[in-house]
């Protein structure tokens, strides 16, 4: 690795931790900042309000949040990071790898997906510039991207669930395979999964028509075309170089919102993936799982950006000196 | 140029990989998706039924834990983990449990309970005795479990004060005479005491396995080893929990299924049900149509139990207007609980016109309620010239969300019909609108209250007798608290309820609530399962039920 | 970030056309012209709200409920004899709201103002500006809007209520500006990065003309620079980028009131109908709650995509 990018992979990793610190603790400040905490949650109107805030004490809520913080973050790094409150008294991690792997399995699907057929569509769209499938696939690619997913999934459920009822009404369920336990493979992922991969195909497929388009307008395309050279190797070849870096970071910054994007869908259809679950543990103020899905979040968010950086590095040199693409 | 290569070479694969991955999971999707074949949904894939197994959709407790239990979900499947020294049957009747007989002194405040002998932890290691009794007693009192229900339900043990506040090592109320003798002593006679050993927080638990783990530690839980008509066979957290008989049960009749398998997670319960992958339902109101159609085989399966519950909407009577009566009484004429019932709800509630619900011993048919009056109701508002004041009041709700309970919002707009008056719904969520109720900061809220246990007491005593901690609206008749405090002695049963019934009618009367609606269970259980009932309240009720299939 | 918005990013540095005669060429294209009339009507219809809707939000009629479209009520109505296009129309009303509140704050004042200074100043500004922009985008958006919405909402409520109180204004509450003002201000507050970074490229781009070098030279001071010279060629990105923006605030705003964050009963909001009308039974029966705020919101979102689309066109010289 040139020594040029290999500091500049350093000098990002460092501020790696100062992210995650000034990001935790604004979650953590947040979270005890809000009015109503767990203990009162769970105790229900019957409970007893002095018994209720004894306990709030010993729990160690009633310290002060920069108190609580240190004590959290020292825990933290030695591996605890506290116990979920639903269910309560079970390690956060078990909680939340279960349904992180869920949320994984439909991402990965979907992200493999628009990349295998977006990218095709795309091109084949472009070099159908000047047909009347021009402006219907610009319409096309453009209203499944703009429509949020909000809106798609109820109007999906209608259709193929009720009109025609080919896919269950939601939830999740699971095989063994190998040990490991699968949820991708049944009925219940394929709206998610269906959902998530129209709204990102129709973008990725916009974007790879622009590129594509782009490259058929450079001169030397008409140049190697008038001595004869076969266009689409030229084009594909130039396509592929000019559209990766962008690609890549395009990539990157859906892995990097994996949790943020799934929780319309997972709340939507009650699909027990990561996404709903921060969702239900900010109504309940699960505080220390919400914490762990900031941090696996902010970690997911800003270790896949370095990655996409690195990757610039590699195939653009003007990056690495810290210029213009801050 | 090497470097952009190897780029390309990277990518490449990447894709490959993704292709063959993808692929592969088409492949085995395609191939065996471990679905029956059924319409609309597939059925989570789990080991294929059994003989005699009863599939449920269940809810998601929040800790298997006795002593830690505050909501109903965690209850309903801690009692039939765990068992007590008293239940009650399936009639609602106290019946013994792991205590054979008791005693009660002349003054009613000692209670000697005379052990099974031959109970055993369902793990076969040990036999129950009264050491195990005041271990899981006191932990659930004890400061250092953080429970927040012990004290509700134990608080009454004398010594238990001195326990908590960590004057005392143990709490004196509870002696141990013998392996087999258990003594309560309570601070003053009670007759309901018997129905609170019924909760959760007397259960007995193995203090092997529990050791010193607190409410925030459920480890244990997972391997539970009770005394209840069922083991724990297996918790799937968010999918599944997998209950088996506990072959050392005690009581009859002893549990008839082979295995309840609670579904966690999946899509609509009643969806479900009609593909036959669960054997029992809810029934909500957007299906109840269907159901009640006589020509749908469905409505065979159709049962409704009441439940003893009733939803309201509380005042704060320190704060004006509304502590003035008629300006409270105004409001409950203006709305027409009926229509509500049987047009919002289609008939799945009851309008509440009392207090206390049908079912309920001491219930009062009775009690004179105050009526759906428009008219009149406008008049009588208009009379107290506090009209205006209602304008901007808000009416406490717990809940987050775009959309707040259909019910608020049709009472809201019948206030604005009848009465002119704009009373808002605001919501909260659920921590701070307990708090706030708590501290007062209100002028309406809304809520429910369900029985803890069958007896008039838990639904009056506690919400409307001066200074209970469950009195929230800060009403205070010293006529209702005589008759209440009369009714805590230990007289015959006519005479007590004979004094609920004029407590009620007084608090109906001064209407610090506007009782709304009683609820009622609406369910459907398939043909092939008997026994099956959905209990007025959370009592262990799965060793009645039999499943022919 | 939508790919939209990576793709205006993206071109920041390529010279552009003037601006002169953009509506006119913008007018000649059908397309544009169809998402300018989406938009006009969707934000017509809320600004006029009070004007024009023939029912309020909330107005129950119980004798009438899931009725079918007729002529006094369009769209039909609710399980509550709501009727559905008033409620749309003052759902838009809040989209406009909140959008343009979310925009003018975030990326105008916000996320242009640091992108002018950073760009042009360079030096600690910058690198403290860049290192903010790399913090607040590091950041899984939609997590900590959740987390912020959920948890601030009942401390600002409480502020204002206590502001209200005070100053005797019962306004500030019932009109339900907390919830408001804790929108657009977390949806700013993130926001601010992605114009922030294009305005900044444009500018580093810029800086070395010969016309900014010409005016330094001729002794103009720094903001006179940045606003006379800078401002006016960042505009053409600017404009694209803003009506991205637009869009995607009133998609959030709708999906954070979907999840009971954003804004709040009894105040109106296309999230709110959209979560009344999705569960699968109510989507069965009476599917027209659904579709009435699925149909504006999708067309909202997707004219100002359009639209944007089409700027780009007709801003950048690129042939399409």
């Amino acid at each position: 690795m040139p020594s040029g990018l290999a500091s500049y992979v350093i000098r990002r990793l460092l501020i790696v931790p100062v992210i995650l610190l000034i990001v935790s603790f604004v979650a953590f400040a947040l979270g005890r900042y809000a009015p109503g905490d767990y203990v009162s949650i769970q105790a229900g109107p019957r409970a007893n309000p002095e018994t209720v805030a004894r306990i709030r004490h010993d729990r160690g809520l009633d310290d002060p949040v920069y108190e609580q913080y240190a004590r959290y973050v020292w825990n933290a790094l030695h591996g605890d990071f506290g116990v979920s409150q639903h269910p309560r008294g079970v390690p956060v991690q078990d909680v939340l790898f279960p349904r992180l792997w869920v949320t994984v399995q439909i991402n990965v699907l979907v992200l493999a997906f628009t990349w295998l057929i977006g990218i095709p569509l795309g091109t084949w769209a472009a070099l159908k510039r000047g047909t009347w499938l021009d402006p219907f696939s610009i319409g096309l690619f453009l209203f499944f991207a703009s429509v949020p997913v909000l809106v798609t999934v109820p109007l999906l459920e209608w259709a193929l669930v009720h009109k025609l009822g080919w896919l269950p009404t939601g939830g999740w369920s699971t095989r063994h395979i190998l040990g490991v336990k699968i949820g991708i493979l049944s009925k219940h992922a394929i709206l998610p999964v269906f959902v998530l991969t129209l709204s990102g195909v129709a973008g990725l497929a916009r974007y790879m028509r622009s590129q594509v388009l782009e490259v058929l307008d450079q001169d030397f395309v008409r140049t190697a075309r008038s001595k004869g050279l076969r266009g689409d190797v030229v084009v594909f070849r130039h396509v592929v170089r000019n559209a990766l870096l962008p690609i890549i970071t395009i990539f990157g910054f859906e892995l990097a919102g994996l949790i943020g994007g799934s929780i319309f869908v997972e709340t939507l259809l009650g699909i027990p993936g990561v996404g709903l679950l921060a969702f239900e543990s900010v109504g309940t103020r699960d505080y220390d799982m919400i914490m762990a899905i900031v941090l696996l979040g902010t970690t997911i968010f800003v270790l896949t950006m370095l990655l996409v950086d690195i990757a610039y590095g590699f195939i653009d040199p003007r990056v690495r000196s810290g210029g213009s693409a801050g | 140029m090497e470097t952009r290569k190897l780029v390309y070479v990277l990518t490449g694969v990447a894709v490959s990989l993704i292709v063959v991955i993808g692929g592969l999971v088409l492949l085995v999707s395609g191939g065996g998706g471990g679905d029956d074949g059924s319409s609309s949904d597939s059925s989570p894939t789990l080991p294929a039924r059994q003989q005699g197994e009863l599939r449920v959709r269940g809810a998601d407790p929040i800790t298997l834990d006795p002593a830690c239990a505050s909501d109903a979900d965690s209850a309903s499947y801690i009692v039939e983990l765990f068992s007590g020294l008293v239940s009650f049957d399936k009639d609602l009747k106290l019946i013994p449990d792991i205590a054979d007989h008791w005693d009660v002194s002349d003054d009613g405040t000692v209670y000697t309970f005379h052990l099974r002998t031959t109970v055993l932890f369902a793990d076969n290691s040990r036999r129950v005795t009264a050491d195990d009794f005041k271990y899981s007693m006191e932990r659930s009192l004890n400061p250092d479990t953080q429970s927040t229900v012990g004290d509700v339900y134990l608080d009454d043990l004398a010594g238990a004060d001195d326990f908590i506040a960590g004057r005392a090592d143990s709490v004196s109320g509870i002696k141990v005479l013998d392996p087999d003798t258990l003594e309560l002593t309570i601070k003053a006679p009670d007759p309901v005491f018997l129905d609170k050993l019924t909760y959760p927080t007397s259960f007995v638990v193995d203090k092997n396995q529990v050791k010193d783990a607190n409410c925030s530690d459920a480890s244990w839980t997972f391997r539970a080893n009770g005394t209840g008509p069922f083991k724990l066979a297996n918790w799937d957290l968010g999918n599944q929990i997998v209950l088996e008989p506990n072959p050392n049960y005690y009581l009859d009749p002893k549990p008839a299924l082979s295995r309840v398998t609670f579904l966690i997670s999946g899509g609509s319960s009643f969806t479900m049900y009609q593909n036959d992958e669960v054997d029992v339902t809810g029934v909500g109101k957007d299906n109840v149509d269907t159901v009640r159609d006589t020509t749908n085989p469905l409505n065979a399966e159709y049962h409704t139990t009441p439940s003893l519950s009733v939803s309201y909407i509380g005042f704060n009577v320190n704060k004006a207007p509304f502590d003035d009566p008629n300006v409270r009484k105004a409001l409950a004429m203006a709305i027409d609980k009926d229509f509500l019932a049987n047009n919002l709800y289609k008939q799945l509630l009851d309008p509440a016109g009392g207090i206390v619900p049908p079912d309920m011993p001491g219930y009062d048919s009775t009690v004179d309620p105050i009526k759906y009056d428009p008219t009149a109701a406008k008049t009588l508002l208009d009379s107290t010239g506090k009209a205006n004041d209602l304008n901007g009041v808000k009416i406490l709700t717990a809940g987050q969300g775009a959309a707040p309970d259909d019910v608020l919002e049709a009472v809201t707009a019948m206030w604005q019909q009848n009465l002119g008056v704009s009373i808002e719904v605001e919501q909260e969520d659920f921590g701070l609108f307990l708090s706030d109720v708590d501290q007062g900061s209100f002028e309406m809220f809304s809520l429910g209250w369900v029985a803890d246990y069958p007896d008039a007491q838990n639904f009056l005593d506690l919400n409307f007798h001066t200074g209970n901690s469950n009195n929230k609206t800060g009403y205070s008749n010293s006529e209702v608290d005589q008759l209440l405090d009369q009714a805590r002695t230990d007289i015959p049963e006519a005479q007590r309820n004979d004094l609920y019934h004029q407590a009620e009618q007084t608090v109906v009367d001064d209407e610090p609530w506007i009782p709304l609606f009683f609820a009622r269970s609406s369910y459907l259980v398939k043909p092939y399962v008997t026994g099956y009932d959905v209990p007025a309240f959370v009592i262990p009720t799965l060793r009645y039920v039999t499943v022919n299939k | 970030m939508s790919y939209a918005e990576a793709t205006v990013g993206l071109h920041a540095g390529e010279p552009l056309r003037a601006r002169s005669r953009l509506l006119r060429r913008l007018l000649r294209r059908p397309v544009a012209v169809a998402a300018i009339a989406v938009i006009v009507l969707i934000y017509g219809a809320g600004i006029l709200a009070p004007v024009i809707a023939p029912y309020g939000f909330n107005e129950a009629d119980f004798t009438n409920t899931y009725a079918a479209p007729s002529l006094s009520h369009p769209f039909g109505t609710d399980e509550l004899g709501r009727d559905l296009l008033s409620r749309a129309i003052w759902s838009a009303q809040t989209t406009v709201i909140v959008s343009i509140a979310v925009v003018a704050t975030g990326a105008l004042a916000i996320g242009v103002t640091a992108g002018l200074v950073a760009g042009y100043l360079r030096g600690a500004a910058d690198a403290v500006i860049m290192r903010l922009a790399e913090i607040f985008g590091s950041v899984p958006t939609i997590l900590l809007l959740l987390i912020i919405t959920a948890t601030l909402r009942d401390r600002v409520e409480g502020w204002a209520e206590s502001v209200g109180d005070f100053t005797h204004q019962s306004w500030i509450v019932s009109s339900g500006a907390p919830s408001y003002v804790l929108i657009f201000g977390s949806l700013s507050a993130f926001g601010w990065v992605g114009i922030a970074r294009i305005v900044r490229s444009q500018v580093l781009a810029l800086r070395e003309t010969q016309y900014v070098i010409a005016a330094r030279a001729s002794g103009a001071s720094g903001p006179r620079i940045i606003f006379w010279h800078l401002l006016p060629n960042v505009g053409n990105l600017l404009i694209v980028a803003i009506t991205l923006s637009l869009g995607s605030a009133a998609a959030a705003e709708v999906g954070l009131t979907f999840l009971g964050i954003g804004v709040q009963s009894p105040h109106p909001s296309f999230g709110a109908m959209i979560a009344a009308g999705a569960p699968l039974t109510i989507v069965r029966q009476h599917t027209v709650l659904i579709l009435v705020p699925a149909a504006c919101v999708s067309a909202l979102v997707l004219a100002f995509n359009l639209l944007g689309d089409q700027l780009t066109d007709v801003l950048s010289p690129r042939r399409r």
